[in-house]
């Protein structure tokens, strides 16, 4: 891990309309290059709005958000071109072919050519969809479609990559898959900020969490110290049920 | 541009893959204009003869009155007379009771003798016209007075549209004149040869002094004789360019459910560029519905025995109307797919509110049959806009100055729904929370 901060969020707060409570309060937050960062939470904890306000879908009420050095509010174009996403929901088109929908995702980050066509090949490779390339996505399983949504976040080699739970309702397999590949990118310099409700992924995956709750980061770490801290706990998830509790979330 | 021609070119693809929309598009207008220029020509033609209304005739006069009415109204290609229910006579009770059934919808008695009427009272009137030359002694005029004329029934079921009840009773009453003057004519002979023998009647043909020509002014001088298609087709054809509402907002609202959105709002690409790729689409499809929709009015429709649409010559502002009807359209739908928040809601409002503003705006059933109050509403329609610069183009041979205002309307309104709409999506993200 660098000791170069990619990720820096100061006071950032956010209040949708219509609703009193601020979805997330006052977070404060460094994130260095090369990291792979977990945010973790029950529902509604504030993760995906956090994630929102740094991919720049949002503002923030309050805050600040500075990424490779940039700030979102005036240089979010910069930004969209170092960032990939991966939404939570498989986010293509599903009438259209793995190779149209990638082709068109990479259009976006001004990839063409056979350039973008031999790296749609090598990518569909990896994730084994190369026999499905001109299928259409919509006779895709569940998992099948998952591994082309992480394929349409990192076609362009991002600099940092932001993944909404990413193997969330997969198979074993797929999850290997996905978790092997974003080790590989990371050693090769990517930064990761994923969220997940899996904690025996995060532990295994991220070089540290943040633990939040109710809008607030409530603990902060690298997760195997965070769980050394606290000997009663056999395991992060243990911990974390400890401090969101065990009241059921909407 | 490069990303405006990929985005573009995607939106072609989804356009493409959904048949059903597609269908919706095309197939679905193409329906609804042969059908309604179908059941249009055949109602108002003289093909069918079931088309015709059938009038219960009752006549008691026997005579040159009752006659003439019977043998009018026989020629004439909108009425059937039935002058017996089930083998028998249809007598004055029979027809009104037929009536009041609702078996029939008018029914005609001519009462016994009403032609002698006539024929007195006009003999009353020459005789005593004539006294005024002295020609007949005191006493033989000062007896002759008019006496009142028979009265011809006529029983209509109450559901009848009041300006139909207007025009049989018109063409009764027609006939009602034509037979008095022809008797005047012959008994003013008859007398005048009676007093004068030497006096030989002339032969009088009697045709009508005034004839009538129908003629429909255009801008351009040319006799276009207006007729279902060059209503239905343009009608139609705007109805279906405004359904383009249903596909885009179905597409700006699945992108935004199915995350891919709020993928490409992380990606350096803007709104505005994504949200003129699908316009440019959408709007290629309307411009091919309103060529493909006129074509067949001038090559598919004369097919079906129905007349040939004339679009005159005036391409330039039929381009332009076409063009502004589309912008319109995608407006609307621009503002319904940012409004609304589910696909259901969209396709819901998006449909009904077509069909409402297509009533209104004269598309189902021609402006000036409307009331009057309905004709202000429609007035507010912008698919009334569009049709009145249609048939602009189409039936009086306008040109671009002719076209101008309700071109300025349709531009206004794609403004104005276009402006709502980015206001909207600034006050509310386009992404799920």
């Amino acid at each position: 891990m660098s000791d170069r901060i990619i990720i820096q969020i100061q006071g950032l707060t956010k209040i949708y309309k219509g609703s009193e409570e601020p979805a997330i309060k006052s977070i404060s937050l460094d994130i260095y290059q090369d990291e792979i960062f977990g945010l973790l939470g029950p529902n509604g904890a504030g993760k995906t709005t956090t994630l929102s306000i740094l991919c720049g879908l949002f503002a923030p009420n309050e805050g600040t958000v500075h990424i490779d050095g940039l700030d979102t509010a005036s240089q979010l174009r910069k930004i969209k071109r170092i960032i990939g996403v991966v939404p939570q929901e498989v986010a293509l088109y599903p009438t259209l072919t793995a190779i149209e929908n990638l082709t068109f995702f990479g259009n976006m980050y001004n990839l063409k050519g056979n350039f973008l066509r031999e790296r749609i090949m090598e990518r569909l490779k990896v994730f084994g969809l190369e026999r499905f390339a001109k299928k259409k996505v919509n006779t895709f399983s569940g998992g099948m479609a998952r591994r082309l949504n992480l394929i349409a976040g990192l076609l362009h080699d991002p600099k940092l990559v932001f993944l909404d739970e990413p193997t969330v309702g997969i198979d074993v397999q797929s999850r290997i898959v996905i978790l092997n590949y974003l080790h590989e990118i990371n050693k090769m310099g990517t930064t990761i900020i994923y969220t997940s409700h899996y904690m025996e992924e995060a532990e295994n995956l991220c070089s540290r969490v943040a633990i939040m709750d109710r809008g607030i980061i409530i603990s902060i770490g690298n997760p195997k110290e965070l769980v050394a801290e606290h000997p009663e706990f056999k395991n992060l998830e243990n911990l974390f049920l400890a401090l969101t509790g065990k009241d059921l979330r909407d | 541009m490069f990303k405006f021609l990929s985005a573009a070119r995607k939106e072609l693809l989804l356009l493409l893959r959904d048949r059903a929309g597609l269908a919706v598009l095309f197939i679905m207008p193409m329906a609804l204009i042969i059908l309604m220029s179908l059941f249009q020509e055949i109602g108002w033609g003289t093909v069918v003869m079931e088309s015709r209304i059938k009038i219960l005739f009752v006549n008691n006069d026997r005579d040159t009155l009752g006659m003439n009415i019977e043998k009018g109204l026989r020629s004439s290609s909108y009425f059937m007379l039935i002058d017996s229910i089930k083998s028998k006579r249809v007598t004055k009770e029979s027809a009104r009771e037929a009536v009041k059934n609702g078996d029939y919808l008018i029914a005609i008695v001519i009462p016994d003798g009403v032609t002698r009427s006539i024929r007195t009272n006009v003999r009353i009137m020459v005789t005593n016209t004539l006294a005024g030359f002295g020609l007949y002694k005191q006493q033989m005029v000062g007896n002759l007075s008019l006496k009142r004329n028979d009265t011809i029934t006529i029983l209509f079921d109450p559901t009848i549209k009041s300006s139909f009840k207007s025009a049989v009773v018109s063409s009764i009453r027609e006939y009602n004149y034509r037979i008095e003057n022809e008797m005047m004519f012959s008994i003013f002979n008859q007398e005048i040869a009676r007093q004068f023998p030497m006096y030989k009647p002339p032969k009088i043909d009697y045709k009508e002094a005034m004839t009538f020509k129908e003629e429909f002014p255009s801008f351009r001088q040319v006799e276009k004789m207006p007729n279902t298609v060059q209503h239905n087709v343009p009608a139609w054809t705007i109805f279906a360019m405004f359904f383009i509402v249903i596909p885009l907002t179905s597409s700006l609202i699945k992108e935004r459910e199915e995350g891919s959105l709020f993928r490409l709002l992380s990606m350096p690409v803007s709104y505005i560029e994504l949200m003129l790729a699908k316009c440019s689409v959408y709007f290629f499809i309307c411009m091919i519905q309103c060529a493909l929709m006129i074509l067949s009015g001038m090559f598919f429709l004369p097919l079906f025995h129905i007349p040939r649409l004339e679009i005159g010559d005036q391409f330039f502002p039929l381009f332009l109307i076409a063009t502004s009807t589309a912008l319109a359209a995608l407006g609307f739908g621009l503002m319904i797919g940012t409004v609304a928040t589910t696909h259901q809601q969209a396709a819901a409002f998006g449909s009904v509110s077509i069909v409402i503003l297509g009533a209104m705006g004269g598309i189902w059933v021609p402006i000036f049959l409307m009331p009057q109050i309905m004709q202000q509403v429609a007035s507010f329609s912008p698919l009334n806009w569009s049709l009145h610069g249609f048939y602009s183009i189409f039936i009086r041979g306008g040109s671009f100055i002719h076209i101008l205002p309700q071109t300025l309307k349709l531009l206004l309104f794609f403004l104005i729904t276009v402006l709502i709409s980015f206001i909207y999506r600034q006050i509310k993200s386009p992404i799920k929370k």
